[in-house]
């Protein structure tokens, strides 16, 4: 990824340290997020992806390094920089004796009066209008992280930071939860910063990622290339019904790094961009190599993350999984 | 931080407080049963016996006085809200949502005292007001306090509680606890203060009780309430009352200020 001014950046941190006692949470991170991307915070449970969100937000102090929300540093312009930030941290937490509307209430009354306008476009937008008036202990998980969702709304939020926004959550609530964060991206030009151990999850919803294990930035970039290994790579599967004849029709080709056989087909390498498969296809065509399949491969993320997290084995070589 | 903002968020904590149902409900058993009992209990004896004077005047208006001002009842009220302002964003795992909005640590821990101040004066004036109606409806011809009396009555359980309310919102945001918070506040109160005033070996060092510097401003008749009374001048009591307030209220703002959420 390439490195971006401040002001391109929703978040940024150089040689963050956070230390517990003995203990290092947070060791010299350095992160960045660009904005107007669904950005994943990846790691196994106890990775620190809980303590650098904390603190981002002011929750808890850094021990070293510095930081910059929206441009802002912080925690000299803590106020500024969240002033467009909403964010949930582990559960959405609210009184519980108090009604959805009411527990937005609260935080509006703290926020500023622009956002007292904000609680019912906030709580339409998340679905949650008609049970607003009841009491959030009788709000099931899925109707506590929308409420949680409405909250950060009220901040008409910049940036979004979501702490495993859905656990909890019944396939439905997921599916719902990835279409409103695509949504807050893709149509309202949001950053939101996921975090999450859950690598399907982020695979699903992200344009990029970082993944941290033991307080330290693994690697970060956009999805397809964390998953390719640190740049792109595309590859095709072809079936053909000549293999020795494809092999040699591509292993003259310019548009081919690497062809070899494998059990579903010839797996083959490209040398550019995925519209290149159309210019293998019509050389194997020409060759007179009947194509029957052509498929790219779709490298998977939570592979390069077994592969690169110090908790599993070095060794294991990445599959592939098809798109 | 703007003046509308900051009376919107006394606000959010005051609907906090009153939406708290548990909270109101023993705040108000608190204060205004003992009151009922003890005005029920002596409008009957009186009148089953004649030698039993009235249960009205301003003798029963002092004892009522007793029951909201130091002995027990008001007091209990005080703490049961100030602790329930200090701690119910922290127990419920709000406050780091409050926190995250950028607004400043201190201030909402500052709005907590004047929401907590508002429900707890309601509930001890409704107290009070209870007071005076038994005081006035069975005087049966006993003498009854005058306007003045009255008032002073009202002012000395306005800061009776007052200032232990407010007390309670600091120490209880320094401990984080809601239990740790009432369990030590009405112990320090209850048992604590009345015995440390009663031990004459330790002279002007009980001066620095807050109940006794409360009591050096209650009517006359309702001065001698913690054990002992303790003479001390008026400035004196003022320090000692400004000094509880000072440092409760400033352990708590730098806890609220420090504290990891």
């Amino acid at each position: 990824m390439a490195v971006q001014g401040a002001a391109e950046l929703a978040i940024e941190t150089t040689g963050l340290t956070k230390r517990f006692g003995a203990r290092t949470a947070l060791d010299g991170i350095d992160l960045q997020v660009p904005r107007g991307v669904a950005f994943g915070f990846l790691g196994p449970n106890g990775a620190g992806k809980t303590t650098i969100i904390r603190t981002l937000l002011g929750l808890t102090r850094a021990s070293a390094g510095s930081m910059r929300l929206l441009g802002h540093p912080v925690p000299a312009e803590r106020s500024q920089a969240l002033r467009r930030v909403g964010a949930i941290v582990e559960e959405p937490r609210f009184h519980p004796f108090l009604s959805g509307r009411e527990n937005l209430r609260l935080v509006a009354a703290v926020r500023g009066p622009e956002a007292r306008e904000r609680i019912e476009p906030a709580l339409a937008r998340v679905g949650l209008s008609e049970r607003a008036g009841q009491k959030v202990k009788s709000y099931s998980m899925g109707m506590r992280q929308r409420l949680g969702v409405a909250r950060c709304l009220l901040a008409d939020p910049q940036l979004l930071i979501l702490d495993e926004p859905t656990n909890g959550l019944d396939p439905g609530g997921i599916q719902e939860f990835r279409e409103m964060i695509r949504a807050m991206v893709e149509q309202e030009g949001r950053t939101v910063f996921v975090s999450s151990h859950l690598l399907d999850e982020v695979e699903r919803t992200c344009d990029a990622a970082a993944i941290v294990d033991r307080g330290k930035i693994i690697t970060q970039g956009a999805i397809a290339d964390l998953a390719a290994g640190g740049e792109a790579r595309h590859e095709l599967i072809v079936a053909v019904d000549d293999p020795q004849l494809a092999l040699g029709t591509l292993a003259g080709s310019e548009l081919v790094v690497e062809a070899r056989p494998s059990d579903e087909g010839l797996r083959v390498i490209l040398a550019g961009g995925p519209e290149t498969a159309a210019g293998v296809n019509s050389a194997l065509v020409r060759a007179g190599v009947g194509v029957t399949r052509l498929e790219p491969v779709r490298h998977s993320l939570e592979q390069r993350f077994l592969a690169i997290t110090s908790r599993l084995d070095a060794s294991v070589a990445p599959e592939e999984v098809k798109a | 931080m703007s003046a509308t903002i900051a009376a919107r968020m006394y606000g959010a904590d005051l609907l906090k407080l009153r939406k708290k149902r548990s909270t109101v409900i023993w705040a108000l058993v608190l204060a205004l049963l003992p009151v009922i009992i003890f005005y029920a209990v002596n409008a009957v004896e009186h009148a089953s016996s004649a030698s039993h004077e009235a249960a009205g005047g301003i003798e029963h208006f002092h004892t009522g006085l007793r029951l909201l001002g130091g002995l027990f009842f008001g007091p209990l009220v005080a703490i049961l809200i100030g602790v329930e302002a200090g701690t119910t964003d922290s127990a419920d795992g709000v406050l780091r949502d409050l926190i995250v909005t950028g607004r400043s640590r201190l201030a909402l821990f500052a709005s907590r005292v004047p929401a907590a101040l508002t429900l707890c004066w309601a509930v001890v004036t409704a107290s009070y007001a209870l007071n005076l109606i038994g005081t006035f409806a069975f005087a049966d011809g006993l003498p009854t306090p005058s306007g003045p009396q009255v008032l002073e009555g009202w002012g000395f359980v306005l800061l009776a509680t007052g200032v232990l309310c407010a007390v309670a919102v600091g120490f209880s945001t320094l401990v984080d606890s809601r239990p740790g918070g009432i369990i030590a506040l009405i112990a320090w109160q209850v048992i604590a203060s009345p015995l440390i005033a009663s031990i004459s070996s330790l002279g002007s060092g009980r001066e620095f009780v807050l109940a006794q510097a409360i009591a050096h401003f209650g009517p006359a008749g309702v001065r001698d309430m913690h054990g002992a009374e303790i003479a001390m001048a008026g400035g004196t009591a003022t320090v000692v009352i400004a000094l509880w307030l000072v440092v409760f209220l400033a352990l708590g703002a730098w806890r609220a200020r420090t504290m990891d959420t």
